[in-house]
């Protein structure tokens, strides 16, 4: 006879459908924010993951290199490899402009590793056939589609190679800056001269075999990938060993956990499970209220505790039920759809994010549970109330009222609002709940409201661009190159070009020394405990005690990185210590008297840091300069400028100037001192303002020339840079929005419940106040107060805590990041409480509508 | 053979100035099978009594004992069985369980204690109360008189070893109470059960072997 205590769940469910409704929204509600966070986290981690391969350019778990063809083979046979792709470099082609090429034969399984299987057209075949992405077809003049022509010029083994090769498929670009050309095994057959193994005698890469693979488990992966390494005769770590086998675990395939993210996703878990607890809470509490008579009689006739509890769990589990499936569904599309939102937090660290989220069953059964935890935590309480219930008392039990109760009574003729507001508080604990989810849903708005308004963009902008515009060569834009050598420099025709332009104003060419000026070397007495070959500038390199880097010139010292510029360019630098004219600090400097040393900036003061190794020498501290070994200059320092990535380079990228004078000191001088001491002087980029009205049309100028003149410049414009910027207040404004939003919905969804439960459960004494003259519109009048009162006392409290708490937590967490400037507002919290002061007033007006219909007497029987 | 036996129950509401003394000092025995009314003014302590058999309060001081079992050693979870096995209510108000039929209010009592009812008994029960029409309707849809013929076959159902009525003819007229109070008077003879009743009506009262009269907690005759 288990099946009456269904029969009296399912009609009893059936029965209590305002209940249900209300139930189930708040079920919803907690499944929607778990869905869209795991969503958004989960999402987060794979298009991570993807970004991070993509930008690697594999998917693999690890790869092999510098094998020959035995290795390769006893890698095939491998019990640690699941599939292994074979990869033979040939090299980088050697006609290319803005883009750089990689020229390799790749079967299938490395070319779906490494995300350049042909998403148009086939597979290579054929000798002459390769395939490449749509980026690099376009920068080597190539026609955009299969078969097109296209000629690929490379070296090998010291011979130069011109082919004729045709496309038979092509793949959208991963990367802004180099792409894949593959070949298929014919050509390797076709050329068997370019594929001679000779690795072990000169170091050249072609002949050899490289392989990205996956692997059966990634359990000590690393391990064995060095023994495989050392078992067929290779050298795992050495560089410069003749039999160098380097075996690399893919880090982006297998990421360690980062400890940030999973403290935020606990925060957002934890601060979710309050919100549902809030919600779900107030539901079942007053459900059990509602019918504590009848839980009283039950027990009377002998229904257990255990069979009281049972009867309400189930009804619990039937509203989870309907509740979390809606929930998942509708949150797995919101997190869906912020999770673009979200990846743009990352654009500053990585270009060409991809933001992936399957709905994997993962987030779903995560959701679910996350959802089920807080229905069962939520049903706690009110489920022991309605079994703990004693029988007779139950039928004694009216509403629990204080004292206020008795100004009731005495003021039935008295105001209204006095009257609503003694109605107040009847059950404190529920009054508290609706007081606290409204006032989080004022405080976090606020709170996000502020961070997003003291997000700094000009900060931002100021750090990456000092002028409006600045054209350079498109290797200064490429985060792996860098303008280091004198044919990277801008054409003289490209800067006139751009100079005849309307609206050009305080242009600057900026000039630099590259690699080549071994010539020009500075002195101030820096010694070095070794010296040795730079890796990356085939300079030699010394070192500091400090361990700072300087390559070194002809006579031994540092030819560091020495600018020459305009006024106007300088001008528009942060100059702080000595002389901090510009004009005058330009005159003296023209006139041999000093030099302009940067030093780089404090991010969180946009000042020099002085706490840093680089800032050790002082205004005044002479620099003596050497060409061809003769001093010729003595310059002291005149002044110091906070140094940003406009100084350096351009945007964040710094590669040239670190390929050329490592941590060489920074130095600007007039381009007149500039041109009198570089033989040959270069100059890498072209800095400007536009007038306003004009700055659209450069745009467009630019990118059309850029396209079809002079395909070797970039530009970065401090709009695009803002735009860029605009990217991350969207994101903290939207996901921060959503909380706020979600925490408001909480609130009015308790507020709307506790109206309308206290309308149902007083209909008979509202009854009896009408029958006793109290007349509808007074009724509505009095329950509109009631809300009121709510809504103003959580707007009260909420404007206070908001107020607290912006000047103390948030004020530490927005100062601690540097593109964060603090700035107070209650803006958002004003905006909050009027949207909550008015849905108070209108939430017991329809509420009223909907549920206190009929005629006085009908309402009086109902009650009894 | 007595069927409750109370010792020098006394039973207290409240505290310091607020105390009650519902009940004080009851001494009563109340002989199985037999029919006792209990008579007094509002508030002279006869529901407390009543639920005190029932198992529903804790005595303050004193013992009762029901069918052989001193209450005072159950727990609260023998107590809920106690109830369900051994006593049968019935109230003013009915109290039927309104999502439920006729039918299955009458043996929710056994439903609860995941017993199989004995059709014979079920039937033999629905045609003296005369509900045989009715077991697949639903509460609200029967007169007061119906609905608390409901309460008395479900306070039967489980064969309890005495039947608690409080009020039971309350909110009748003159002719359904006199019909309502033979119809429980009547069964519990026929099934030879111990009925103890509250009531207000002395006319009520004559039909009963015996009648207590309380008096601010007292038994006064
Ligand atoms: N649960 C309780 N808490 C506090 N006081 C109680 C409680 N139950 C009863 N009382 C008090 O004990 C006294 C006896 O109450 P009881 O209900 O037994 O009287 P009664 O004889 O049944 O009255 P009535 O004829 O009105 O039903 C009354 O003063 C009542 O207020
Ligand atoms: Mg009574």
């Amino acid at each position: 006879m288990k099946e009456m205590l269904r029969t009296l769940a399912r009609r009893s469910f059936a029965t209590s459908r305002v209940r249900n409704l209300i139930a189930v929204l708040a079920i919803a509600l907690t499944a929607v924010l778990f869905t869209s966070v795991t969503t958004i986290g989960l999402g987060f981690m794979e298009s991570l993951t993807l970004t991070m391969q993509i930008q690697k350019g594999s998917s693999s778990d690890g790869d092999f290199r510098n094998m020959t063809a035995e290795q390769f083979e006893a890698l095939q046979q491998a019990d640690f490899v699941d599939q292994a792709g074979l990869r033979m470099p040939v090299g980088f082609l050697s006609n290319t402009n803005r883009h750089n090429i990689e020229f390799d034969v790749v079967d299938q399984t490395q070319a779906d590793l490494t995300f350049c299987s042909p998403s148009h057209g086939e597979m290579p075949e054929a000798a002459n056939e390769i395939v490449t992405s749509d980026r690099a077809l376009i920068d080597l003049g190539a026609e955009l589609k299969i078969g097109a022509e296209v000629t690929i010029e490379f070296t090998a083994h010291g011979q130069e190679y011109s082919l004729p090769m045709v496309v038979s498929g092509w793949y959208e670009a991963t990367n802004e800056q180099t792409s894949m050309m593959i070949a298929g095994t014919a050509f390797l057959d076709e050329y068997p001269a370019i594929f001679e193994y000779t690795y072990d005698k000169d170091a050249e890469i072609a002949g050899t075999y490289w392989s990205d693979f996956t692997a059966t488990s990634t359990v000590g992966l690393q391990e064995k990938m060095q023994d495989f390494s050392r078992d067929v005769g290779g050298n795992p770590e050495d560089v410069a060993a003749s039999n160098y086998l380097p075996a690399v675990i893919n880090t982006m395939t297998n990421p360690t956990a980062d400890p940030s993210l999973i403290f935020m996703a606990v925060v957002f878990i934890v601060l979710f499970i309050f919100c549902g607890y809030l919600l779900i809470y107030n539901v079942f509490d007053i459900a059990v209220m509602q019918e504590i008579r009848r839980y009283g009689l039950y027990r009377t006739i002998g229904m257990s505790k255990r069979q009281v509890k049972k009867l309400i769990n189930r009804q619990a589990l039937w509203l989870s039920c309907i509740g979390i499936p809606i929930g998942l569904i509708i949150g797995f599309f919101i997190g869906k759809a912020a999770l673009p939102k979200v990846m743009t937090f990352l654009a500053v660290s990585y270009t060409n994010i991809v933001s992936e989220v399957s709905p994997s069953p993962l987030i779903f059964l995560g959701a679910t549970v996350l959802s089920a935890l807080t229905v069962f935590l939520s049903t706690r309480k009110p489920v022991r109330v309605a079994a703990n219930i004693s029988p007779i008392e139950a039928f004694r039990y009216v509403e629990s009222n204080t004292g206020k109760r008795t100004s009731k009574k005495s003021s039935l003729g008295a105001s209204i609002p006095r009257l609503a507001w003694s109605n107040l508080g009847r059950n404190g604990r529920r009054t508290f709940f609706i007081m606290v989810s409204l006032m989080l849903c004022i405080v976090l708005l606020n709170c996000i409201g502020t961070a997003a308004n003291s997000m700094d963009i000009e900060k931002e902008v100021a750090l990456m661009i000092r002028s409006d515009f600045a054209v350079v060569n498109a290797d200064s834009t490429n985060g792996q190159k860098g303008f280091s050598l004198r044919e990277q420099a801008l054409s003289q025709q490209t800067v006139e070009d751009i100079a005849a332009q309307p609206g050009v104003i305080d242009g600057s060419l900026v000039y630099k020394n590259t690699l080549e000026d071994t010539n020009v070397t500075f002195d101030w007495g820096a010694e070095f405990i070794e010296i040795e070959q730079s890796p990356n500038s085939g300079l030699m390199e010394g070192m500091t005690a400090n361990y700072l880097f300087y390559n070194l010139g002809d006579d031994g010292n540092p030819i560091c990185n020495v600018y020459g510029m305009e006024e106007t360019a300088i001008a528009r630098m942060v100059i702080e210590d000595g002389e901090t004219d510009a004009h005058t600090l330009y005159e003296k400097m023209q006139n041999g008297e000093g030099v302009l040393l940067g030093v780089q900036v404090d991010y969180q003061t946009m000042q020099i840091d002085k706490s840093s190794d680089f800032d050790f020498l002082n205004v005044g501290d002479v620099i003596t300069v050497y060409k061809n070994g003769e001093p010729v200059m003595e310059l002291p320092i005149l002044a110091k400028a906070a140094r940003n990535g406009d100084d350096a380079e351009i945007g964040i990228t710094a590669n040239g100037p670190l390929t050329v004078g490592g941590d060489g000191l920074f130095l600007y001088l007039p381009t007149s001192i500039y041109k009198e001491l570089y033989d040959e002087p270069v100059a890498y980029k072209y800095a400007f303002n536009v007038e306003e009205s004009q700055r659209e049309s450069m745009t467009a100028f630019l990118n059309d020339y850029m396209k079809n003149v002079d395909t070797s410049i970039n530009y970065l414009s401090a709009d695009s840079a803002r735009e860029n910027a605009e990217g991350t207040r969207t994101m903290i404004k939207f996901v921060g929005g959503l909380v706020g939003i979600i925490f408001g919905i909480a609130g009015v969804l308790n507020l709307i419940n506790m109206v309308i439960t206290t309308i149902l459960t007083r209909r008979h004494e509202f009854a009896t106040m009408q029958s006793i003259g109290m007349t509808n519109r007074q009724l509505t009048k009095m329950m509109i107060f009631e809300g009121t009162y709510y809504a103003a006392g959580a707007c009260l409290f909420g404007l206070v805590l908001a107020t607290i708490l912006n000047l103390t937590l948030v004020k530490s967490i927005v100062g601690s990041i540097w593109y964060f400037t603090f700035r107070f507002t209650l803006l958002p919290a004003l905006i909050v409480s009027v949207v909550l002061l008015v849905v108070g007033a209108i939430v017991p007006v329809l509420a009223l509508k909907f549920f206190n219909k009929g005629s006085i007497v009908e309402q009086l029987r109902i009650a009894e | 053979m007595d069927i409750v036996t109370i010792h020098n129950l006394k039973k207290n509401f409240g505290k310091g100035f607020r105390l009650v003394k519902a009940l004080d000092g009851i001494d009563l025995s109340i002989e199985k099978g037999k029919f006792t009314v209990i008579i007094g003014a509002s508030g002279s302590g006869k529901t407390t009594l009543m639920n005190m058999i029932g198992g529903l309060y804790e005595p303050t001081e004193g013992t009762v004992i029901v069918d052989g079992i001193n209450l005072a050693e159950l727990t609260e979870e023998q107590l809920t069985v106690f109830r369900r096995r051994k006593v049968g209510f019935v109230f003013q108000d009915y109290n039927l369980v309104p999502e439920l039929t006729i039918k299955e209010n009458i043996l929710f009592p056994l439903s609860l204690d995941d017993s199989r009812p004995d059709e014979v008994f079920f039937s033999e029960i629905v045609d003296l109360l005369g509900l045989n029409e009715k077991l697949d309707a639903y509460p609200y849809m029967l007169s007061g008189g119906g609905q608390q013929c409901t309460a008395i076959a479900r306070a039967l159902i489980t064969k309890p070893a005495i039947i608690l009525a409080d009020e039971p003819t309350g909110s009748f007229d003159v002719k359904t109470s006199q019909n309502v109070a033979g119809l429980l008077k009547m069964t519990t003879e026929t099934f030879h059960q111990t009925l103890i009743m509250i009531t207000h009506n002395l006319e009520l009262a004559q039909l009963a072997d015996c009648v207590v009269r309380l008096q601010d907690g007292r038994i006064v005759e």
